[in-house]
């Protein structure tokens, strides 16, 4: 049983250079500058939306929190947007890491408690919750980190579970006839492109797209099986749903594609190190010089697993 | 490599059961309502193969006669928002009233609104397909008085 449970610890912490924590970071928190305004701006809107319109959600009513007025949602969007942009640099994630979440889950809240709740968001909101607990971390670093390996793992178990529960959640509210329903037909009625209007056109098509989609649904947990040479091409597989989602029927699930990020090594991707090479100057070691971090450079890949040290206590909770 | 202590490895173990049961728990028996942890119910109903489809519209009447959709570009109101709070039009119309506010406040200098009304579109569909037929029914309609 223990030894069981030590597995379950080691496999939620396995450990991942900081390199890739500090690129998510960065990613995850310009995501959210994006996302203020650019994926979701209709947010802001509900600064002028009749506040006897609002419904606050059973975490704002527990909370509890005010009903938005116009200073409040201005208040909170500027706040974020500042905010989002400092903790993209790396600086300061505790403390910004934490505001980031704190203002961005109100946020949320504000969005959806006027009658529709998205559910494309909680890859995002984990990764936002867990950043802050995931210690300083220079791009380029190859030394590793458990405390950011967990904060990874879980933001990948919340992308699988936005597939995998969306297919119980089909066979709760749905049925197992949901495969043979008009699910499809109605969404392309809604909101289908011309594109969608061509697959619609074609006998049995959007029922096979069904059985297509609560399969891959219900198969997804085996990204966490399948060999690590694999795992980048299935998450190609995963975006390329979501292409295809967004071609037919216009929906982006842009946060949750951000997320998905989690599980692809981004530690590779030095845009700002690449620039500079095409410009002939020389690399240097860090695109974000954390100050005080301490951090090892050095060390290279080989300082994985079982070399293990009480120095990182630093970056546990 | 950056070790976490025990007590570090410990917390986040049962951080991670405690948040995956409250999003199984809220997947089974949840509702919209236990955000963040209300289950994954996008496009997860059964419709019938042979059943209309629904799709809503807004719509108001300006005091010229011009009738202009009501969109979450102009009342900053999105259609799903309008859907999420349908009952709540339909048993009380002069809900509606707000929709023309929130249209007055997001579009400055617009013609006021003399009534706003939904109406769904019952689109036809046949074998899981849609038949290119519709027919319109108002749900709810509101007149300034």
């Amino acid at each position: 049983m223990d030894q069981a449970v030590n597995r379950v610890a080691r496999w939620l912490t396995e450990p991942v250079p900081k390199g890739r924590i500090a690129a998510f970071r960065t990613l995850i928190y310009l995501f959210v500058a994006a996302d203020l305004v650019i994926f979701t701006p209709w947010v802001r809107a509900h600064a002028n939306t009749p506040g006897s319109l609002y419904e606050p959600l059973l975490v704002g009513r527990i909370l509890p929190l005010p009903t938005p007025t116009p200073l409040i949602v201005h208040s909170v969007f500027w706040a974020l947007l500042l905010l989002t942009s400092a903790a993209a640099t790396g600086r300061a994630p505790r403390a910004l890491g934490w505001a980031v979440f704190l203002l961005y889950f109100e946020w949320m809240i504000i969005a959806m408690s006027y009658g529709k709740v998205d559910h494309d968001r909680v890859g995002l909101l984990v990764a936002l919750a867990v950043l802050p607990t995931a210690g300083r971390a220079r791009h380029g670093d190859p030394e590793r980190t458990e405390a950011g390996g967990w904060a990874l793992r879980v933001t990948q178990i919340a992308v699988i579970c936005t597939y995998f529960l969306a297919a119980w959640a089909k066979l709760r509210f749905g049925g197992p006839h949901w495969v043979t329903s008009s699910v499809l037909a109605q969404a392309i009625i809604r909101r289908g492109t011309d594109l969608a209007d061509l697959v619609a056109a074609v006998p049995g098509l959007l029922i096979v797209a069904q059985f297509g989609i609560m399969t891959f649904e219900l198969l997804s947990p085996l990204i966490f099986v399948v060999p690590q040479r694999w795992r980048s091409a299935v998450v190609a597989f995963f975006y390329s749903f979501h292409v295809a989602t967004f071609a037919t029927i216009t929906i982006s699930f842009a946060p949750h594609l951000a997320a998905l990020t989690g599980f692809l090594p981004l530690e590779k991707l030095r845009p700002v190190e690449w620039v500079r090479r095409r410009l002939g100057r020389a690399p240097t070691a860090t695109l974000v010089a954390a100050s005080g971090s301490g951090a090892a450079s050095g060390s290279g890949t080989g300082s994985s697993a079982g070399a293990s040290s009480g120095a990182g206590a630093g970056s546990a909770l | 490599m950056t070790a976490l202590t025990d007590r570090g490895r410990r917390i986040r173990v049962l951080v991670t059961l405690v948040a995956a049961l409250l999003l199984v728990v809220g997947t089974l028996w949840g509702t919209d309502d236990d955000f963040p942890f209300g289950p994954f119910r996008m496009y997860s109903t059964a419709p019938d193969p042979n059943g209309d489809a629904k799709d809503t519209r807004v719509e108001g009447v300006d005091i010229s006669g011009r009738t202009v959709g009501i969109t979450e570009a102009n009342s900053g109101i999105r259609r799903a928002e309008i859907e999420g709070q349908q009952a709540a039009y339909v048993s009380d119309p002069s809900r509606l009233s707000q929709v023309a506010d929130a249209y007055a406040e997001h579009t400055p200098g617009a013609t006021p609104l003399r009534s706003v009304r939904i109406v769904v579109r019952w689109h036809g569909v046949k074998h899981s397909r849609p038949t290119g037929t519709w027919t319109d029914q108002v749900i709810a309609e509101w007149t300034k008085p």
